[in-house]
């Protein structure tokens, strides 16, 4: 009879331990188990997103640093100290400006109730996962956030609330290719699906051969299948893909949002489905 | 008799010293991973800290303590990503017995054999995620994630290899010095 090395048995008995995880995980039977942690791992990642954002600007200091020394040696220690206290400053003043645009945007939205923070929500992780386009938010159950809400800042739509734990919540982006989102385009009102796609910008698919669409045209959620809101902005047209032996057309979308730079954003938590929809004329974003 | 039960508990305390070790060593990378790394973009990649991190491990410690890093550190990842529980632990596992090729090296020192085994390791790593999520009922696009997720994480990895290396390679020795590890 062959003997199986504790080695080879400790490999398979972890990756048995795998699959029933994911099994569990996936039929979302792990949630509180999950939930638990992400809340005790939360303070770390509020405090390694800050150290991260403090590296970048610390980077872009450096940058700029050394272009300043190449220009004026002389000058150096004042413009260094001069740098740095204007990189704050307008570090606050964008800030400032994204917060008055949340505020504007919700201001002139009133048919959303908005959740975060007060009224916003804190980013404090971008895709920790190549494989998973997602953010992790600094709301969770607690704060009232649901799976499936959508989730918005000032330029458009953002995606939507994946998984939930008590003090956090997993977003996942429109850019996943997981992620569809009935859309429709503005101008002449065809309806089709944006879906992510994998490293790639999102693309709109099952526009029908004979429609009209060209570069530029907005795209904006259709509110159909009553997952998203009517007539949030999603992105534009940057280029169409036709062909004559294809059924639809395919467009790819520049999103709006960058995601590269989302910090704060918006969760709509009293979206209901169609009938309480705002008018088409209701442009939001 | 005495002196053989505080012989023990000294052995008791050295493994738990490991298993502290592997613990910070984990609970930082996954947390790098998830909040500084994900700043650094090539295509639509960012490093894969844990990875490069276990196959080094695998490679230094051997593949038992490789699984069992590739298990912990995978499963807090899955965490703070959002991925079904025990994907990434799974693909982690799978790479360690990669660094067979690796065993018995003549050259420790060099930082050639990790960088080959982090290039074979990551588009199996990001193989079999994308079969796990494909198996979970997940749309996947091989063509695309292999062209434009796995091909930049694999120069990533292969820039971020010889910064890892060093650092587990001293931190091995010193766990080798004072019987540390799992």
């Amino acid at each position: 009879m062959t003997r199986v090395s504790g080695r080879t048995f400790l490999f398979f008995l972890l990756a048995a331990v795998c699959m029933v995880l994911l099994i569990l995980s996936s039929s979302d039977r792990l949630g509180p188990v999950e939930g638990v942690v992400m809340t005790a791992g939360r303070p770390f990642l509020i405090t390694f997103s800050g150290i991260g954002r403090q590296i970048t600007n610390l980077v872009n200091t450096a940058r700029d640093l050394a272009t300043l020394r190449a220009r004026n040696n002389q000058l150096q220690t004042v413009v260094d100290t001069l740098t740095i206290d204007n990189l704050r400053l307008k570090e606050i003043e964008a800030e400032n400006e994204r917060l008055r645009s949340l505020l504007r945007f919700a201001q002139l939205n009133p048919n959303y109730d908005f959740r975060g923070g007060q009224v916003i929500a804190r980013v404090i992780s971008k895709n920790p996962s190549n494989y998973l386009a997602a953010i992790t938010l600094d709301l969770g159950a607690e704060h009232g956030i649901k799976p499936g809400m959508p989730v918005v800042t000032e330029r458009g739509l953002v995606g939507r609330i994946h998984k939930v734990g008590p003090l956090s919540a997993t977003v996942l982006l429109i850019t996943d290719p997981s992620s569809g989102v009935p859309a429709l385009i503005q101008r002449n009102r065809l309806v089709g699906v944006v879906n992510g796609r994998a490293g790639g910008a999102p693309v709109m698919d099952y526009i029908p051969q004979d429609a009209e669409i060209t570069v530029g045209d907005l795209i904006i959620t259709s509110g159909l299948g009553g997952e998203f809101p009517k007539n949030l902005v999603i992105g534009q047209v940057v280029e169409v893909r036709q062909r004559d032996y294809e059924m639809f057309q395919q467009a790819t979308i520049r999103p709006t949002v960058n995601f590269d730079r989302l910090e704060f954003v918006q969760v709509i938590t009293n979206f209901r489905p169609l009938p309480n929809q705002p008018d088409e004329s209701d442009s939001v974003g | 008799m005495a002196n053989r039960t505080q012989r023990r508990f000294r052995l008791n305390r050295r493994d738990l010293t490991g298993v502290y070790l592997t613990a910070a060593v984990l609970t930082l990378a996954v947390l790098a991973q998830a909040t500084l790394l994900t700043r650094i973009r090539l295509g639509g990649a960012s490093p894969n800290l844990l990875l490069v991190i276990v196959v080094c491990w695998s490679l230094l410690r051997g593949q038992t303590n490789g699984v069992l890093w590739g298990f912990a550190g995978g499963l807090g990842l899955d965490l703070v990503a959002g991925l079904p529980l025990g994907t990434s632990a799974l693909a982690l596992m799978v790479t360690c017995p990669l660094t067979v090729l690796g065993k018995d090296s003549v050259f420790p020192g060099s930082l050639t054999l990790p960088a080959l085994l982090v290039a074979l390791a990551t588009p199996v790593f990001g193989w079999v995620v994308l079969l796990t999520k494909s198996v979970l009922g997940l749309p996947v696009d091989w063509l695309a994630s292999t062209l434009y997720i796995i091909g930049p994480e694999l120069a990533l990895n292969l820039a971020l290899t010889p910064v890892v290396y060093p650092v587990l390679r001293w931190l091995a020795l010193q766990a080798r010095a004072g019987h540390m590890g799992w």
